[in-house]
């Protein structure tokens, strides 16, 4: 966080009052639909009303999950291998991103 | 990190004398939920891109859904949502400079706990009482 602890200070605590109403929707609707069938499932994943919001909450938490990430990374590993866990952190987040946001491509935009 | 001390002096004992404390406990259930949170929003990532591949590659993840360990999972998810939205709320608060005598800031830890299984209660009907609508 050195020398942009502020912005991130602030990126935190906004991606966190945005990920509020968009997790209370998520998990409501997570327990209305665990039990669907596939195609009740497509079909209601595919709206863009749902799959919208879904790739933000997955984009926004992966964010705001990254930054909570490094906080305690370098609170607990001081040595080399802090390097390699901060890359692994980024790694993940970015490809948890890209992989909601591709799926959300393929239900709501493709074809 | 403090290499070798220069002379007897005790050095702090912050590891090995504690005491119980509320806030400690929110504070480290805070990065415990936080750690949780990332891996279940990965988990919902893979599942959106189950969804979007097709019946094939969404047969495990319904099973799993509705699995006894699906369900434990998915508690487990929520409650952890819940709790580390409410303390995250405690922790706007304090930004704001309030919040930070000793006798409310514990009362405040004590009430996200609770507050945290309320919610998750919470959440939990509301998404049966809208199953087949929403």
């Amino acid at each position: 966080m050195s020398k942009k602890g502020t912005s991130t200070f602030v990126l935190q605590r906004a991606s966190a009052v945005v990920l509020i109403p968009l997790a209370v929707w998520f998990l409501i609707s997570l327990v209305a639909h665990a039990g669907d069938s596939f195609a009740e499932m497509q079909a209601w994943l595919s709206k863009p009303t749902t799959s919208i919001p879904f790739a933000a909450l997955v984009v926004i938490g992966a964010y705001h999950g990254r930054i909570g990430l490094e906080e305690v990374i370098v609170d607990y590993i001081h040595s080399w291998m802090k390097t390699v866990f901060l890359t692994l952190s980024w790694i993940a987040a970015l490809g948890v991103m890209g992989l909601a946001a591709w799926s959300v491509y393929q239900l709501s935009f493709a074809g | 990190m403090a290499g070798t001390p220069s002379s007897a002096r005790p050095l702090s004992p912050h590891l090995q004398i504690w005491r119980f404390t509320v806030t400690m406990a929110a504070s480290i259930t805070q990065r415990g939920t936080g750690v949780a949170n990332f891996a279940g929003v990965a988990l919902i990532a893979a599942w959106l891109f189950a969804v979007a591949q097709g019946p094939a590659f969404f047969a495990p993840v319904g099973a799993l859904l509705t699995s006894p360990i699906g369900g434990v999972v998915l508690a487990g998810f929520i409650w952890s949502l819940c709790f580390h939205m409410l303390n995250g709320l405690r922790y706007l608060y304090w930004d704001s400079g309030r919040g930070f005598k000793p006798a409310t800031a514990r009362a405040t830890g004590w009430a996200v706990y609770v507050g945290s299984v309320a919610l998750a209660a919470l959440i939990v009907f509301a998404g049966l009482a809208a199953r087949g609508g929403a």
